[in-house]
C-alpha cells in the first residue's frame, strides 16, 4: 500500500485502498446522488472534510466522541444470538429469558424486544397467548425497556402464503386495477392483526412495540403498518412505538395508496418520517439502502445526507438503521468492524441521530 | 427516422405517460403518418427505456411500469401485422431467458420488474415465479433458453444460484447459458464466486448489460 492511501471498503465488504483524494471524490458523489434523489440539500464542505477524516482514520475502529453517545436498540430479539450466519445470528442456542438478559447487562443495550422466530406480525396471531406469558415472565427479570419487534410483513398475505392475490402475478398478467384492489384489502387486514397482536402484548405488560422493515412489500404494506400503527397508539397512549423502516424509498407497488391523504410510494426518509409522526410513532427507524458496487465512502456519504435531512426534518427521535447493507454499511453477512463503527460515528456526529 | 420526429417524441411521451390508450393513440397517428413499424417500435422502446430511468430514480412505480409494458404489447399485436405487411418478418426476440427466485425464496418483485424490463427489451422471457426448484432451470435452458437468471433475497438462499450452476456443469449445459444473478444479498464478488456471468445491481443495470452481450 502507498504511503497516502487508505484501507476502506467497497459496499460487498471487499478490502480495498484509496487515496484521499478518490474517498473525497466519492464522498462527493455519494452525497450529490442522495441530494438528487431525494431532492435535499447535498452534505456542506465542513460535513465532507469530517467524514474524510472518519473515513481515513488510521484506526481499525472508531467511536464517537464523549458525550455524544447515542441510544443503542438492537432488534429481532434473541435470534441474533440462535439464528444462524446467514440469518443475522451467531448459531448459539439459548432461551429468550438469557437472550435478553445478554443484551441489557453484556451488550450494553439501551432497549430490547422479544421477537417470535419468523419477525412477523401474521404467525405471531396464533401463539400470542404463548408471547404474552413469555413478555411477562421476561419483564419481571429485565430492567432496561422491553419492547414487541415483528415485521409487518404484508408479504405473508398474499397468495400462495395468505387470502389475497399476489400483485407480482396479477401484474404480470397486466390486471393492474385487481392488483391495487388485493393490496388495499391486504393492507387493511394486516392493520387489524397489528391491533390484535399490539394491544394483546401491550397488555402483557410491553414497554412498546418496535415496527421492523416498515413497507418491505411496498407502499401498501406501509399504509396497513401506519394504519395499525395509528389503532395501537389510540389504545396505547404511553406505549413507545419505533417505525423502522425496509428501504430509503417507499417501493410503489400499489402506486397511488394513500395515508391521510399522502401518497406515500416514493416518499424517502425525511418524509417518511412525517407520515410515521402522524400515524402516531414516538421514534423514527430511519434505512438507507447500500449499494455493492460503490465504495464505503460512496455509500457513507450518501445514507448520512439522507438521514441528516430525515433528522432536521423530524420531530420525534431518529434512530439510524446500521447493519448488512444499510446505513452506509456493507452488504455481508458480518459486516466488517471498521466499516460499522465509522457509519455509526457519522450518523451520531454529522447527521446527529438520536439513537442507533 | 428523419421526417418523424414529432410522431417519435409523441411515442416517447406517451410511454412514460404509461396509460394505454395514450399509447395506443401515439401508435394510430405515427401509423397514420406512415411511420415505419420498425421505427415505431424503437421510438416505444427509447420511451421505455425512459420508463425505467424514471422507475430507477423513484418517480415512476411498477403499475406504471407494467402499464407502459402493456400498452406496447397491446400495440404490437398491430405492429406485428404491419411490419409483415411492410415486407419485413414481425421482429424476432433477442434470446429465450428463463427467470425466476429460487427454491426457499418467495421474493419475487425485483425478479418481476427485472423479467418485465426485460421482456420490453425484446427478450423472449419464460418467468417461472418465485421458489422454483433448480431442476426447473435445468429443464428450461434443455428446452431452448440460453439464458437464466436467478434471484435471492436472502443469505440463506443465495447458495442455490451457485447449485444452480454446478447442475448445470453436470449436464454440460454450462458453456451454452449466460447465468445472470442478482438480489438483496448477490454481489459482484459472488458472481465471481459462483462463475456466474452477469450481476445486475438493478433491473435496468441487468438489462443493459445482457443486451451488450
Amino acid at each position: 500500500m502507498a504511503a497516502q492511501e487508505f484501507y476502506t471498503r467497497m459496499g460487498d465488504g471487499k478490502r480495498v485502498t484509496m487515496t484521499k483524494e478518490k474517498i473525497m471524490a466519492d464522498l462527493q458523489a455519494g452525497t450529490a446522488d442522495a441530494a438528487d434523489m431525494g431532492t435535499i440539500p447535498a452534505l456542506t464542505a465542513d460535513d465532507l472534510e469530517r467524514l474524510l477524516d472518519i473515513i481515513c482514520d488510521r484506526n481499525r475502529v472508531v467511536a464517537v466522541e464523549p458525550g455524544n453517545e447515542v441510544v443503542l436498540t438492537y432488534d429481532i430479539g434473541q435470534l441474533d444470538f440462535t439464528g444462524d450466519n446467514g440469518n443475522s445470528g451467531n448459531g448459539v442456542d439459548m432461551g429468550r429469558l438469557e437472550a435478553a438478559l445478554i443484551h441489557e447487562r453484556a451488550l450494553g443495550a439501551d432497549t430490547f424486544e422479544l421477537a417470535h422466530s419468523d419477525y412477523s406480525i401474521k404467525p405471531v396471531k396464533p401463539v400470542i397467548s404463548m408471547e404474552m406469558q413469555t413478555m411477562e415472565e421476561i419483564q419481571q427479570e429485565i430492567i432496561a425497556p422491553f419492547f414487541y419487534g415483528a415485521m409487518p410483513n404484508m408479504g405473508l398475505y398474499y397468495a400462495p402464503d395468505g387470502p389475497y392475490g399476489n400483485p407480482a402475478d396479477l401484474m404480470r398478467e397486466f390486471k393492474i386495477d385487481e392488483s391495487m384492489q388485493q393490496s388495499e384489502l391486504a393492507a387493511e387486514h394486516l392493520a387489524r392483526d397489528i391491533e390484535y397482536v399490539g394491544n394483546k402484548i401491550m397488555a402483557a405488560g410491553a414497554d412498546g412495540f418496535d415496527f421492523d422493515t416498515m413497507a418491505s412489500a411496498g407502499d401498501a404494506d406501509f399504509v396497513g403498518g401506519l394504519k395499525g400503527v395509528e389503532a395501537l397508539r389510540k389504545a396505547n397512549p404511553l406505549a413507545y412505538i419505533n417505525t423502522g423502516m425496509a428501504g430509503e424509498s417507499v417501493m410503489g407497488i400499489h402506486g397511488g395508496i394513500e395515508f391521510h391523504g399522502k401518497t406515500v410510494a416514493g416518499l424517502f426518509p425525511h418524509q417518511q418520517v412525517k407520515v410515521c409522526e402522524e400515524a402516531g410513532a414516538n421514534v423514527f427507524g430511519a434505512v438507507c439502502n447500500t449499494n455493492t458496487s460503490k465504495s464505503l465512502a460512496w455509500n457513507m456519504a450518501r445514507a448520512v445526507t439522507f438521514v441528516k435531512e430525515c433528522v432536521k426534518q423530524a420531530s420525534i427521535p431518529v434512530h439510524c438503521d446500521l447493519g448488512m447493507g444499510v446505513g452506509g454499511i456493507p452488504m455481508f453477512e458480518t459486516p466488517p468492524i471498521d466499516a460499522v463503527t465509522r457509519a455509526s460515528k457519522a450518523m451520531v456526529e454529522i447527521a446527529k441521530c438520536d439513537g442507533v | 427516422m428523419a421526417g418523424f420526429e414529432n410522431e417519435k417524441k409523441a411515442l416517447q411521451d406517451a410511454m412514460v405517460a404509461y396509460k394505454v390508450p395514450g399509447i395506443l393513440d401515439a401508435v394510430e397517428k405515427a401509423r397514420a403518418a406512415k411511420m415505419p413499424a420498425n421505427d415505431i417500435i424503437n421510438a416505444m422502446g427509447d420511451g421505455m427505456t425512459e420508463v425505467g430511468v424514471l422507475f430507477e430514480r423513484g418517480r415512476l412505480f411498477l403499475p406504471h411500469v407494467l402499464s407502459a409494458a402493456a400498452g406496447m404489447t397491446k400495440a404490437m399485436e398491430v405492429l406485428g401485422e404491419d411490419l409483415k405487411a411492410q415486407g419485413g418478418a414481425a421482429a424476432a426476440k433477442k434470446a429465450s431467458v428463463v427467470m425466476g427466485t429460487v427454491e426457499g425464496d418467495v421474493h419475487d418483485i425485483g425478479k418481476s420488474i427485472c423479467s418485465t424490463m426485460l421482456q420490453c427489451a425484446g427478450f423472449d422471457v419464460h418467468d417461472l415465479g418465485r421458489d422454483v426448484p433448480k431442476q426447473k432451470f435445468i429443464d428450461e435452458c434443455n428446452n431452448g433458453c440460453s439464458m437464466c437468471g436467478m434471484s435471492a433475497l436472502m443469505t440463506t438462499t443465495m447458495t442455490v444460484q451457485r447449485d444452480v450452476i454446478e447442475m448445470m456443469k453436470e449436464a454440460g449445459i454450462r458453456d451454452k447459458i449466460v447465468v445472470m444473478v442478482g438480489g438483496a444479498p448477490v454481489t459482484q464478488s459472488w458472481c465471481d464466486k459462483i462463475g456466474a456471468d452477469v450481476y445486475g445491481e438493478s433491473a435496468s443495470e441487468t438489462v443493459s448489460k445482457v443486451k451488450d452481450l
